[in-house]
């Protein structure tokens, strides 16, 4: 009989705790005083992808510099209005909730973050970052679809990664062998029976048996519709049990990393979550589409932090915020701005070494009026696949990336 | 003798025209399958008549069925009824009961790949009007010469206002039409460089919608020389245009497309396979309609590297099933589950349009689909030839339970079951509980969480 990972904890948990030096960490004692066993997990990796290419200039301010109030007449952030990091940066006045988490030492800035011979278009730069590989080779998988593949068996029967939300599942996602189930609520997320219908045992049954003579296409969407079934069973169990006083955000994104903290809490072994949230494409028109997706990021993300914490789970989460490209420096003539290049990437968690790494790109010394990268997002990868996600990052990454230093 | 890999093949053997043999024969499997790819399914009256005649025969009465003018009055005072509202999700509502009830379903399938292709979302848009003056040009053009299509599209206002070129001034050339017109639309990625896109992009200043209609504002065009894919001149935005389809590439990537759309999701097919049939559509002068008969009448297209070798929209899914039982049913609420599963029409995700193939499948999709099939079934008013699916069995005479599960086989699958499955299905339907219609429709919606029901 296969025991559970409660039952299991209820076990060991104490030798666990012993092991990482005899410090009981306090979720274990508030867990412990409510008399029920923590759930001590690994570490989970939560993406929250920006679609659309984020102004980066907009959401890190370089109040400093007179070049970005020069480019930047009808868009530029305000001296008075920015959230002050020091005396050259600061955040939007609607990212709030990013300088809280900052001030919270939850805040890691990476700034200049791209590749080289940056793409402008979405799909070929979103297609780049999900799969570290240009187009001149085939990319059938994403880098966390990669990890998946050489990491699967060892979760348990859960899956190993989630996509919740509505929209295409990420490349950065697809894998050779795991298939990533993709979730929007976890209500939609069950097989609905009418009385008097098949019940969903012979209908596992039935997707279950053997089709000799498949295709390529059907043995995929017959693993898929496995898939599918097991892990509806395994979310349903899960969704009875959670609450929580943090207020998330009502938007889309609050919801859904709401949905995340309670399968997290619910003690699922998943380890990588991925959400979207879109419309950050401000070609006209921006400065209030990017204050209300700027409120929505830095709220939610606040929100998520907060109630990861009081469940306990803090310490093992981190969360990436990356877009596929920044926006040009000098704003264009609908008041919006077009598909620039380089750009800051969030990380928050307890874990984060906080604060701003690396400078802020040049404003002056552009290409294509754009700004410069200088620190390949690979380096951020490589710092998840390796420290985070404890896998060996150079094949997955296509070559070798020197991690970025952003975990404490 | 059928070929094995897609890539493999002679590709004068492929595009030669089918001629039924032991191994591809023209039974009610592959009549069936044309159904499907040429439209959404056929109904056992439709796969009856089709037998009867020779697959070129069926296959020009496809392409150009006889014009039925009835049904397109009664479309017009539906859309004009739907626009009085103003809202653009209903208009999918009644696009979605012209596929249930068009005498053309070819038509309506290509303007599906057409809106795809040239996605456009109304939720940017956000004017239903817009929104159906582009689905009436994609209509009008789904099976004709590719550059009107493209020159209407090039001034369509719902496109505009989509990629923000509604107000595109020579000082700062907006380069989101320029971009998506070589990337998405004509030439695909690799095929232009960065500077083609800025000098194209030059072309296509003075580009307005005032009042909801295109305008071209003289004063705000740039007129000078532009140089983009090796030619040079003033170009205004329609010549551009002729310069961009002009290149190689664009016939090249446009029968790729179609093809993967009416043939085979995958592999992708190689340009060894593509570029015999691209030579002959650049001599039509990039007319679709002759491409897709000659797609359709193919050897490949009846071999057995396109039986089920694509994966169901959640349109096809929907739109097949009904079809297929000659069914009716609450198209508002369904095209609101359609948008759940990830296909809102008039809503594409993005610029790219739905990707497709191994796209549409995720475990939420495949609970969704079941789920839809569920609430078709039982939730909402759903006919099927005015009557049950009871009364429809009889009516074909599917009397037995292995009988109704061979039936429903042929008809909603594009692959055989195995036996073990197709034998459990018939113990399903023999399952004590409610009236014969009731095990008739439990075995459908079994039948529907199937990996095979995924297939086209």
């Amino acid at each position: 009989m296969r025991t559970t990972r409660r039952q299991f904890l209820a076990v060991t948990g104490t030798s666990a705790v012993l092991a990482i030096g005899g410090r009981l960490p306090e979720f274990w004692l508030r867990a412990a005083a409510a008399g029920e066993s923590p759930t001590k997990g690994e570490k989970i990796l939560v993406v929250v992808q920006l679609s659309g290419g984020n102004d980066g200039l907009n959401t890190i301010v370089p109040h400093g510099d007179e070049s970005y109030y020069r480019a930047r007449p009808q868009l530029a952030i305000p001296r008075d209005q920015v959230l002050k990091i020091d005396d050259f940066h600061g955040f939007h006045p609607s990212a709030r909730g990013l300088a809280d988490l900052l001030e919270a030492g939850q805040l890691a800035i990476v700034q200049g973050v791209g590749y080289p011979d940056p793409n402008r278009s979405h799909f070929e730069s979103m297609d780049i970052w999900h799969s570290c590989f240009r187009k001149d080779r085939p990319r059938q998988d994403g880098w966390l679809g990669r990890y998946l593949d050489r990491a699967a068996g060892t979760a348990g029967g859960d899956v190993p990664a989630l996509h919740v939300g509505e929209e295409e599942q990420p490349l950065a996602l697809a894998a050779q062998r795991v298939r990533v189930p993709s979730v929007r609520s976890l209500d939609r997320f069950r097989l609905q029976l009418e009385s008097g219908e098949a019940d969903a045992a012979t209908i596992q049954r039935l997707v279950g048996r053997e089709r000799p003579a498949a295709s390529d296409l059907l043995g995929f969407v017959q693993s898929s519709s496995a898939a599918a079934l097991e892990a509806a069973r395994r979310v349903e169990q899960a969704r009875r049990q959670y609450q929580t006083d943090v207020e998330y955000p009502a938007s889309g994104l609050g919801q859904k990393l709401r949905t995340v903290a309670q399968l997290i809490d619910a003690g699922l072994e998943t380890r990588i979550y991925y959400l979207t949230l879109d419309g950050f494409d401000t070609h006209a028109r921006q400065a209030e589409a990017h204050a209300a997706l700027l409120t929505e990021l830095s709220g939610s993300m606040a929100a998520f932090m907060d109630d990861l914490a009081r469940h306990g789970h803090a310490e093992r989460v981190l969360l990436l915020g990356f877009s596929e490209f920044g926006r040009r420096l000098e704003e264009n003539a609908s008041a919006g701005t077009d598909h620039g290049a380089a750009a800051p990437l969030l990380l928050a968690g307890q874990a984060v070494r906080p604060g701003l790494l690396g400078t802020h790109p040049s404003l002056t010394d552009l290409d294509q009026g754009d700004l410069k990268f200088h620190t390949d997002f690979r380096r951020v990868y490589a710092l998840l696949l390796e420290s985070w996600l404890g896998c060996p990052s150079a094949e997955l990454l296509g070559g070798s990336y020197e991690p970025i230093a952003a975990l404490a | 003798m059928p070929p094995l890999e897609l890539n493999e093949l002679d590709p004068d053997w492929a595009w030669s025209e089918y001629e039924p043999d032991a191994d591809q024969p023209w039974d009610r499997r592959r009549v069936a399958h044309l159904y499907r790819r040429a439209g959404f399914a056929a109904s056992e009256r439709e796969l009856r008549e089709a037998l009867q005649l020779a697959p070129a025969e069926l296959i020009q009465r496809l392409v150009e069925p006889a014009a039925d003018e009835t049904f397109e009055a009664q479309m017009r005072q539906l859309v004009e009824a739907t626009l009085a509202g103003g809202d653009p999700a209903r208009l999918a509502s009644v696009w979605l009961y012209r596929m249930l009830a068009t005498p053309d379903p070819l038509r309506e399938k290509l303007t599906l790949f057409w809106h795809g292709h040239f996605a456009t979302s109304a939720a940017k848009v956000q004017d239903a009007q817009l929104m159906q003056r582009q689905n009436a040009v994609l209509r009008q053009h789904a099976l004709g010469r590719f550059e009107p299509l493209v020159q209407e599209i090039s001034r369509d206002p719902a496109m505009l206002v989509y990629l923000d070129s509604d107000s595109n001034r020579k000082s700062h050339p907006n380069e989101n039409y320029a971009r998506e017109l070589m990337e998405l639309f004509c030439l695909g990625e690799g095929n232009y460089t960065e500077q083609d896109i800025r000098q194209l992009a030059r072309c296509f200043t003075g580009c307005e919608v005032r009042r909801r209609s295109y305008r071209f504002n003289q004063y705000q065009h740039d007129s000078g020389v532009k140089t983009f894919l090796g030619s040079t001149g003033a170009f205004g935005g329609e010549e551009a245009v002729r310069v961009v389809i002009a290149q190689p590439a664009a016939a090249r990537f446009l029968v790729r497309k179609l093809v993967h759309y009416l043939v085979c999701d995958e592999p992708r097919a190689s340009d060894r396979l593509i570029e015999p049939l691209a030579e002959e559509f650049r001599q039509r002068d990039l007319d679709t309609g002759w491409l897709v008969r000659r797609v359709l009448g193919s050897q490949l297209f009846f071999s057995t590297l396109a039986l089920g070798r694509k994966i169901r929209s959640p349109v096809e899914l929907a739109v097949g099933l009904l079809r297929a039982l000659e069914g009716s049913t609450n198209v508002v609420e369904l095209s609101g589950e359609l948008g759940q599963l990830g296909q809102q029409l008039f809503f594409p995700p993005n610029v790219k349009g739905w990707e497709g193939g191994r796209n549409w499948i995720n475990s939420s999709t495949l609970l969704g689909r079941a789920n839809l099939v569920e609430k078709l079934l039982h939730g909402s008013p759903t006919r099927f030839a005015g009557g049950t699916l009871a009364d429809l069995a009889e009516r074909y005479e599917v009397a037995t339970s292995p009988r109704f599960v061979d039936w429903l086989a042929e008809l909603l699958l594009a692959v055989p079951l195995p036996d073990d499955v197709r034998r459990e299905l018939v113990e399903v339907a023999e399952q004590p509980g409610g009236d014969r219609d009731a095990q008739l429709r439990r075995t459908l919606h079994a039948l529907s969480t199937l990996p095979e029901f995924q297939l086209a």
